[in-house]
């Protein structure tokens, strides 16, 4: 069939035209739509409708939480001691595992990105934690740990060392270090991607002006790094924010509170003590909180945005 | 390199994988021996007479195959569900112009700021006012697609030729096909990776199946073995013999899947 640029309606084969034409935009939008339908469903039910959800019970108390309350569960979150001592665990959980993930991972990456032989072997054994459940680290480091039968103090024995009990005696600083074990081969694979997309004439020209491998790295390496540093800490953060399974495994929130982490005792106050209205305004809470962390974050980082 | 800087970082290296992976070993080890050998605090890392029954004693103990195959249900599930949705959504905000397009698209991003312990409450209410709570569908139905997912495989459609979806429409296929046949065999080391990381990760959830199930039979492994500890703290050698069950799909996917991992990131063009 020739093809008449002038007559639009031999555009489409005759095959494809149908009853009614539809013009291309209306077809696609169609289709769209049609493909699109489930998942707007879905985000409906399973995210919107949840957070509306969770910000009207939030203002509400009783056994059923249909009294209304207005604001009066904020109110009494912050007077409360045990939420505002849980916040305090949590943003220390938080810092130190932040910090110590950045320092492990960038120092990992930085040991794996060399030309060695085996290297591949070191990234894959140092990312298997991070695949692990937080149930299997949770109880195989409980075991680990302890003062009677764990074989670390066994080992202390052996050499004639004191003995630790180190979920008694720091155990917050333990189970920042137990969530290290766990996430730090992440964020080595997330730095080592930052550190291979950093070109290598930078090297090669400070090399050439003489900077040595101190300087090539405080210069070259953390600066351009930004953005990578900048994404490992935000998640990081949030992630940390959000901890639960290592005081509900582990600690239990103990001793005495001092490993309450948030999500663990807004757990409670829901699933244990019933209370859906205060457990709901503690949820609201700490989601602005990371939030505000998250905007503030990326507002730093866009300003200290590195320019090459 | 000098020959001093390769021994330090080949020993710095060693140092970090064996902290990583001696507590694992430590792990199989526990669950090979006796229950006197675990409670004696003589603990070794190679028992002298290898307890492999206490595998068998485990699924006597706690309804061990019960859990065993409500992960499989629970994370196999979801990883298909995500299969599903996630390119096809990726696949029309990649190549269609519709209304509201951007709008929809930031719309479905937004939710990846939505953490679960946010949605934990109001999703126990809903199931619960359904009479949903302790089935698969309370395990599944919050998981079947999410942001990140939809994210992946948008940015992986995007650089496929519009000319061959074209070539599609010219041929009179209908707009399922195409996606079917001619667009998803694009997208297969993307998927690969997508099903893999969707496996592993719902594998380990934890805090959602606790919240969500209320009787034995209906526990994921990760919270029956939890419990299952709780209960009974001594039993550790049966306890370390669940987490090893546990990891044994994690391990095979690590083994076996590097070649996905590393086409997957070069085709991605993040090298």
């Amino acid at each position: 069939m020739p093809l008449k640029t002038r007559d639009r309606s031999a555009r489409f084969p005759r095959g494809l035209r149908r009853s009614r034409p539809l013009t291309l935009k209306a077809r696609q939008a169609r289709t769209a739509y049609l493909f699109l339908l489930p998942a707007l469903v879905f985000f409906a039910v399973f995210f919107y409708m949840p957070i509306a959800d969770i910000v009207n019970t939030s203002m509400h108390s009783g056994p059923q939480a249909d009294e209304f309350n207005g604001l009066g569960n904020y109110v009494d979150a912050f007077d409360d001691p045990a939420a505002r001592n849980s916040f305090v665990v949590t943003l220390l959980f938080a810092a130190g595992t932040t910090v110590g993930a950045i320092v492990l991972g960038l120092g990992l990456a930085l040991l794996v990105n060399r030309p060695l032989r085996g290297r591949t072997v070191f990234r894959l054994a140092l990312l298997v934690p991070y695949l692990t459940s937080v149930a299997v680290v949770g109880l195989l480091w409980r075991n680990i740990l302890d003062p009677q039968l764990g074989i670390l103090n066994r080992l202390l024995k052996e050499f004639d060392l004191p003995t630790q009990q180190w979920l008694n005696t720091d155990p917050l600083v333990t189970i920042i270090v137990i969530t290290l074990w766990q996430i730090a081969g992440y964020t080595m694979i997330l730095f080592l991607a930052g550190l291979q997309g950093i070109p290598e004439v930078y090297y090669e020209a400070a090399y050439i002006d003489g900077a040595n491998s101190r300087q090539r790295f405080w210069r070259i390496t953390v600066p351009l790094l930004a953005p990578t540093t900048l994404f490992v800490t935000v998640m990081a953060v949030i992630s940390g924010l959000q901890a639960f399974g290592q005081a509900y495994i582990i600690t239990n929130g103990g001793p005495a509170d001092s490993t309450d982490l948030y999500v663990f005792h807004v757990f409670n106050v829901a699933f244990r003590s019933r209370d859906f209205g205060y457990s709901s305004a503690l949820s609201v809470l700490l989601l602005i909180v990371i939030m505000v962390f998250t905007a503030v974050q990326l507002r730093a980082g866009r300003r200290r945005e590195v320019q090459y | 390199m000098s020959r001093a800087v390769r021994v330090t970082v080949y020993a710095l290296l060693v140092l970090a994988s064996a902290l990583t992976i001696l507590p694992l070993l430590y792990m199989v080890a526990l669950s090979l021996q006796t229950e006197g050998e675990t409670l004696s605090g003589e603990a070794v890392l190679i028992p002298d007479s290898p307890q492999w029954g206490n595998y068998a004693t485990l699924f006597e103990e706690a309804p061990f195959a019960n859990f065993i195959v409500n992960s499989l249900v629970v994370a196999g599930g979801i990883t298909i569900a995500h299969l599903l949705f996630d390119p096809l959504v990726g696949y029309v905000f990649a190549k269609f112009d519709f209304p509201f397009r951007n709008t929809l698209f930031v719309a479905i991003l937004a939710t990846l700021m939505i953490p679960l312990f946010v949605r934990m409450i109001p999703l126990y209410v809903m199931m619960s006012n359904m009479g949903w709570l302790n089935s698969y569908q309370a395990l599944i139905m919050p998981f079947l697609m999410d942001g990140f997912g939809i994210f992946l495989m948008r940015q992986f459609i995007q650089p496929i030729p519009d000319d061959l979806i074209h070539a599609g429409r010219v041929d009179g296929a209908s707009e399922f096909t195409i996606y079917w046949r001619i667009v998803l065999p694009q997208a297969k080391p993307a998927l690969a990776v997508l099903g893999l990381f969707t496996f592993i990760f719902q594998w380990n959830e934890f805090l959602w199946p606790l919240v969500a199930t209320t009787t034995e039979e209906m526990r994921t492994i990760p919270v029956g073995l939890t419990l299952f500890n709780q209960e009974h703290f001594t039993l550790w050698h049966l306890t370390a013999a669940g987490s090893v069950i546990m990891f044994v799909p994690t391990a095979l996917i690590l083994i076996f899947s590097q070649r996905y991992f590393v086409r997957g990131i070069a085709l991605t063009g993040l090298k």
